[in-house]
């Protein structure tokens, strides 16, 4: 049996659900029982870094990149981190056109027009121009040379540092766009223990974002990061925090749904734009003083409460023009108010959808919550029966395993939902309903047998649990790898 | 605030106001307590545009970080006290929208190049990035009443000496007639290209 196997049913594989326990090991010893053997692993390859290995992947990256360019190190940082550490990509633009590539990674200063002003007051000896004084032994300088006394340069750098900027520090002359490099800033904080702390820290945040390959742990206050060149967003667990989550993103694992998918799924949810969805369907303005109505009756003649304005709810009409002929809004009338009406449809029907496979997340989301409870019944249960000694602890095992199988699956299942909202009509789309619809059809089966464990006999149980899981892993392969 | 800043406060008022460019350019600087937390700055307007001849206030509140973050780090810190028609400041409260108060501010730059800076928005009004957007569409479509507009403005409010429209002066004693405030007057009819039915309309209902 080889290590993918072992993943696949292993009982730490249930999305960030429940905690780890003793029966873990067990489970993987035990894996064989369901034969689903899937063709890809979900989890990502990946390493945990500490800070110290961290800056150790940043000393190789700067080594080998000084070994292809003649470049001073702290210069190669800046290029790396500006150029997300493609050195290929640095090594082509120095070598078109040299100048021009220093000057655009902000290290070399553009020609600038002499200021008559800075020529008068430079003559002076020792004048920084930001704080207007002079007489100082020595005025540090980035590679443009615009200096400028130490004590500005330290307020300088706790100022932009207050706005988070750290690997990106400019030189304080307008228009100048040179980055200051780190051992220069260090060599300013020297005696400020406090700020220095502050700009390593935040320049690790910096280097680490701009890092393809490095994401920080999502775990609170974990300081471990993820080294891993997984092009997909496969789920990465922290080896310090546990926290699992997903390798590109960040999110919670979300497999089948792509980032950019979860995210704006996401936000929809989050976001009140599907309250201002709601109001736009099922309410309408007062045609006199525009107060929004909800309807709650039947009836179509609608008296305004705020300003006891009579109207037609169908054509917006004064009630008094329908007169005689009542319903006279029953006749179609090419006219502006029916026109809005048809965006009340659209909204509405918008708002359908929406609410559609957004209330089945939700479920699927909640079943997850019960189920946790459920769980812990079994593990109650398990224990129980060992100590009447009915049965060791690895007879009662597959009971376990089946509800971590049905977590797995079901937390699956809920994230097929976005992926589905967002997917555009057309055969793939039947094709995926359909998995999804077999999908569901079996975890509510496994649930079903999994919550009356105890009349259920073991074989039919594992039947249950190969036919989601293999369905589960169909629908993966189709969809996500 | 720090010593920084008090030192090079103290010495960009000496710098405006010793500066032979003063007399050419007309900016001046005027400090309105001790501290040097509140100042009030002052912008002729520059010849061939609808502002010649207008003196321009300004009211400048330096925080606590400067020079390291620019005069207009809080919101409304730099700003005109003279009323002003031009797409770069809000006709209603004087903010000014100039990207050296904001992001492309940098240490080294002064109050003087600040006050230059804004006296240069004024000769070229940026519409593509405006303030005040019903300015900046008039700037646009109607480049003629612009004009008009702003030198009256610069009239009335600046002391002007540019001419004026006199049409324009003959709608606003019309709404001055049916009992509206001048400055609204002129506001309200700028905002609607002098149309005096619209502007009626907008003030009474």
């Amino acid at each position: 049996m080889d290590d993918e196997d072992m993943s696949c049913t292993s009982g730490e594989d249930y999305g960030g659900y429940g905690d780890e326990d003793y029966y873990n090991e067990a489970d993987v010893d035990a894996a064989d029982d369901v034969a689903v053997t899937p063709t890809h692993s979900e989890e990502a390859d990946y390493e945990c870094l500490s800070v110290n290995q961290v800056e150790r992947v940043f000393i190789d990256g700067v080594n080998s990149l000084v070994s292809r360019i003649q470049i001073n190190e702290k210069y190669a940082r800046i290029l790396l981190e500006a150029n997300q550490w493609d050195a290929d990509k640095i090594v082509t633009g120095y070598r078109k056109d040299r100048t021009e590539f220093m000057r655009k990674s902000h290290i070399e200063s553009k020609p600038e027009p002499k200021r008559t002003l800075s020529a008068t007051t430079s003559m002076l000896k020792g004048y920084c121009s930001v704080c207007a004084m002079d007489g100082y032994p020595t005025l540090p300088h980035l590679s443009c040379g615009h200096c400028f006394c130490e004590h500005c340069w330290r307020g300088h750098i706790e100022s932009r540092l207050s706005e988070g900027v750290a690997a990106r520090i400019e030189c304080m002359e307008s228009e100048c766009e040179v980055y200051a490099p780190s051992e220069f800033v260090l060599l300013l904080l020297k005696s400020l223990p406090a700020l220095k702390v502050k700009y390593e820290r935040f320049l690790l945040r910096d280097m680490v974002n701009s890092h393809p390959q490095l994401k920080f742990c999502v775990g609170n206050d974990c300081e471990v990061i993820i080294r891993s060149t997984e092009p997909k967003p496969k789920r990465v667990t922290c080896q310090c925090c546990h926290t699992s989550f997903c390798v590109k993103c960040g999110a919670d694992y979300h497999a089948p749904t792509s980032c950019e998918t979860i995210r704006q799924w996401m936000t929809k949810c989050a976001d009140d734009s599907e309250t201002a969805n709601y109001i736009s369907a099922h309410t309408k303005d007062c045609p006199q003083c525009h107060s929004c109505i909800e309807k709650a009756g039947g009836c179509n003649h609608i008296q305004c409460t705020r300003c006891k304005h009579h109207f037609c709810w169908m054509c917006f009409g004064d009630w008094k023009s329908h007169g005689s002929e009542y319903y006279e809004c029953s006749r179609y009338k090419e006219n502006p108010s029916v026109a809005a009406e048809a965006n009340h449809v659209k909204a509405r029907r918008a708002l359908e959808k929406y609410l559609h496979y957004f209330e089945r997340f939700e479920n699927h989301s909640k079943s997850l919550k019960m189920e946790e409870e459920l769980r812990d019944k079994i593990r109650k249960k398990i224990d129980d029966k060992v100590n009447e000694h009915n049965g060791t602890w690895i007879d009662w095992q597959y009971l376990h395993k089946s509800v971590s199988l049905l977590t797995k699956c079901r937390y699956t299942l809920q994230y097929t939902y976005p992926f589905a909202y967002y997917l555009g009509a057309g055969p793939r789309k039947n094709l995926f309903e359909y998995q999804q619809a077999q999908l569901e059809k079996e975890v509510e089966e496994l649930a079903w047998a999994v919550e009356r464990a105890e009349v259920t006999a073991r074989g039919a149980l594992e039947a249950h649990m190969h036919r989601a899981e293999h369905k589960r892993q169909v629908l993966l392969h189709d969809f996500f790898f | 605030m720090s010593n920084i800043a008090l030192n090079r406060l103290q010495r960009e008022c000496k710098e405006v106001v010793t500066n032979s460019e003063v007399s050419e350019t007309g900016i001046m600087i005027e400090i309105l307590n001790e501290n040097l937390t509140e100042i009030k700055g002052h912008i002729r307007g520059p010849p061939d545009t609808p502002y010649a001849g207008g003196m321009f206030d300004l009211d400048i509140k330096i925080p606590e970080a400067y020079p390291f973050s620019p005069p207009n780090a809080s919101l409304e810190a730099v700003k005109f006290t003279t009323k002003i028609w031009h797409p770069n400041v809000s006709s209603q409260t004087g903010v000014i929208c100039l990207d050296i108060l904001k992001d492309q501010w940098a240490a080294s730059l002064t109050l003087r190049t600040v006050l230059l800076s804004i006296q240069a928005l004024m000769c070229s009004p940026e519409p593509k990035d405006p303030q005040d957007a019903v300015v900046a569409k008039q700037y646009m479509d109607k480049p003629q009443v612009f004009k008009d507009t702003a030198a009256f403005w610069t009239l009335k409010f600046a002391n002007g000496t540019v001419p004026v429209n006199a049409e324009y002066q003959n709608r606003v004693d019309k709404l001055k007639d049916m009992g509206v405030r001048e400055e609204e007057a002129i506001s309200v009819l700028s905002c609607n290209n002098w149309d005096l039915n619209r502007a009626t309309v907008y003030i009474f209902s």
